[in-house]
């Protein structure tokens, strides 16, 4: 399956290969990893892999999988296999809020043109300002929340259309990635 | 002032700190009083308090920082005092005036005293008429006599709010090309942030440490100190790591700076908890402000004087004296856990806790309103954990923070827990090389090891795939913040968590 973090672009192939009892063979991004797994009472597991052993815990959700691993926390989305073509060769088709808070600013316009990198919004959460910036190069089509509104966790705040043929465009993590 | 007994507090706060400060005042038979808003109806410090009154809806604006909604609280519980805890309301002069006016004990310094060090422009002149060294700088914002005071003070200089705090108004000006603008940016900055544009610039250090001693003052004219702490650990000058003693630091240059915070307190007519900041540079010392309120790293100082700094504050409050603080023993470091995403720019994370493990053992302590089914909302501070922890000396407080955090496991929330360790574990920190570059130069643009990266694909993988934590739950799409729309009573969390109970594992 394909994984990512939420609100990052970078994928991750994973896949079970086998599981024998406590044995486990494992393939990310192409490369074979063997590990051990003992289910702990309390629904986390003890993984066992390259003379360490870390405790783990996870949970799939509708939206999410949430992951503890040791002290780190995660969250990773599914990623679904057709996403990619679908978005018409745009790094993104939209930007959403990659938590719920304020939408503080918008430094585009719809009919705008932005290039990878470029800052779109800035959201205010938890005191701290947040600035979520292009992917890619696009086009700003149409702008679906308005400065100042509180917005809810993954809604839709930009829809981009494509950019006009542009030889310097390129897609690229947004500086932060 | 006459002696009065406080039979019923209310606490002007939430989170950790109003926990703690229930669980003190708890200690000394006071009665509790939690205000709560729309978000907060289930938190745990609504359930810990003996009484709870609901302020309004989630934004701050119109519950925390409601100075009305909370003396109604207070009028309506039958409350005889307040504490403010820290942030909100802490430092507000005109909170303090309003509940002194009810004849209510506010937990804190008067209201002029506060004003008074509340504005850093005027703490800065009560430092230099008490003799205490500042930072060399210039109070004037206007550009032509910051270009004068840059000019012979030498660049880089750091442009800061009057009204400031947590970095917010404060710009490093490299050089004089870029002084114009950065003075305007401070002062919209701070117009924004604190409804007061004014500014003032200081002469930038270059690798300073913060080091900040702990004040208790009393109303009879005595006032105490309490050590010091090192919170040199920052990052965007928010504290990350604090320690009490502050390691390595002259016997000389520490008697001289105890003795200045106490010279200032005496001078400001300090009453109350309180805090004064100094920048360490090399055998100098630098004031930098007062924190008139009990600060976020208190319990490192409770762990090496083996005191409750909420009990003095209240026996204070109540006319008793201070008295002078017995011998510090060992040392004691504390780590705070934000509920931000190390892994992505710090950005704040919101979510619900699914579970969650504590460390605990010998020198252990957590501070934390964290609990399986709370909920972490945008409202508010990312703070949701300080681990500390005490040990004989420093080595031994280091290494069982690094096992404290190891034990640490929250699962529904991302958080600073592992960013944390690695500066713990780290081969400068164990040194005590500090300084409030510390963050940028050991550990800039940090990022996941790929080694943690594929045990949490590993374990996404298993959860995916139901081989870890029981079959796939659904959970109808709400493990998230309480929506900012419909607002969270309608909301409870616990509506939701039943969920996860009920498809997820049996």
């Amino acid at each position: 399956m394909k994984l990512k973090r939420a609100g990052d672009a970078r994928e991750f192939e994973v896949e079970i290969v086998a599981r024998e009892g406590a044995a486990l063979r494992l393939r990310i991004d192409g490369e074979e990893i063997a590990a051990e797994l003992e289910a702990a009472a309390d629904g986390g597991a003890t993984l066992r892999i390259g003379g360490r052993h870390v405790r783990i815990y996870g949970m799939r959700t509708r939206n999410a999988i949430f992951v503890a691993a040791g002290p780190a926390a995660w969250e990773f989305v599914a990623v679904e296999g057709r996403a990619g073509r679908a978005r018409g060769g745009l790094a993104a088709a939209e930007v959403a809020a990659p938590m719920p808070g304020k939408l503080l600013r918008i430094l585009v316009a719809e009919g705008d043109a932005v290039a990878a990198g470029q800052p779109l919004l800035v959201l205010e959460a938890m005191k701290m300002e947040t600035t979520l910036y292009a992917e890619g190069a696009a086009v700003v089509k149409s702008i679906r929340a308005a400065a100042g509104a509180m917005v809810d966790h993954g809604a839709v705040l930009i829809e981009f259309s494509r950019a006009p043929a542009d030889p310097s465009a390129r897609e690229s993590d947004p500086p932060g990635a | 002032m006459k002696p009065r007994k406080i039979k019923r507090l209310l606490i002007a706060n939430r989170g950790e700190i109003a926990l703690r400060i229930i669980r003190s005042a708890r200690v000394m038979g006071i009665e509790t009083v939690a205000v709560y808003s729309a978000a907060d109806a289930a938190a745990a410090h609504v359930a810990a308090a003996d009484d709870a009154r609901p302020i309004g809806a989630a934004e701050p604006a119109a519950s925390y920082l409601n100075i009305a909604a909370i003396l109604e609280a207070a009028h309506a519980a039958g409350a005889d005092a307040i504490h403010p805890g820290y942030g909100f309301l802490s430092e507000r002069p005109e909170f303090a005036r309003a509940v002194e006016q009810r004849g209510i004990i506010f937990i804190g310094p008067p209201a002029e005293v506060m004003a008074a060090l509340g504005d850093k422009v005027a703490a800065r002149h009560i430092a230099i008429s008490a003799g205490v060294p500042v930072v060399p700088g210039s109070d004037a914002g206007d550009l032509e006599a910051a270009r004068q005071f840059a000019a012979s003070a030498g660049y880089p200089i750091l442009v800061k709010a009057a009204a400031g705090g947590g970095g917010r108004g404060m710009r490093v000006v490299g050089e004089a090309a870029g002084l114009a603008t950065a003075l305007e940016a401070a002062a919209r900055e701070a117009q924004a942030a604190f409804g007061d544009g004014r500014i003032f610039l200081e002469k930038y250090l270059a690798r300073p440490r913060h080091v900040e001693v702990q004040l208790l003052g009393d109303q009879h004219g005595t006032v105490v100190a309490l050590g010091d702490r090192d919170c040199s650990i920052q990052r965007r000058h928010q504290k990350l790591i604090e320690e009490a003693p502050a390691p390595g630091l002259e016997p000389v240059l520490r008697e001289r700076m105890a003795a200045a915070a106490l010279t200032l307190a005496r001078a400001a007519g300090y009453r109350g908890a309180g805090t004064a900041e100094f920048l360490v540079d090399g055998d100098n010392f630098y004031f930098l402000e007062v924190n008139a309120r009990l600060q976020v790293e208190h319990p490192v100082t409770e762990l090496i004087f083996g005191c409750d700094l909420v009990v003095e504050q209240l026996r204070i409050a109540m006319g008793e004296r201070v008295a002078e603080p017995p011998a510090a023993r060992g040392c004691a470091i504390e780590c705070r856990i934000n509920a931000e995403d190390p892994a992505q720019d710090f950005r704040p994370a919101t979510g619900r806790v699914i579970k969650l493990a504590l460390p605990a053992g010998p020198g252990v302590r957590v501070d934390t309103q964290l609990e399986a089914g709370a909920e972490v909302a945008p409202y508010y501070d990312s703070l949701i954990a300080k681990l500390i922890c005490h040990g004989g000396g420093r080595e031994q407080a280091r290494a069982r923070m690094a096992a404290a955090l190891g034990e640490f496991m929250l699962l529904g929330v991302r958080n600073t827990a592992a960013f944390v360790r690695e500066i713990i574990a780290s081969e400068p920190f164990a040194r005590a090389d500090l300084s409030t570059r510390f963050i940028e130069e050991h550990f800039p643009r940090w990022s996941p090891a790929d080694r943690d990266l594929h045990d949490a694909l590993i374990a996404a993988a298993l959860a995916a795939n139901g081989m870890l934590g029981g079959a796939a739950a659904a959970d109808g799409g709400t493990n998230r913040g309480a929506s900012a729309a419909d607002g969270a009573a309608a909301h409870s969390p616990w509506t939701t968590l039943g969920e996860f109970e009920l498809w997820g594992r049996r």
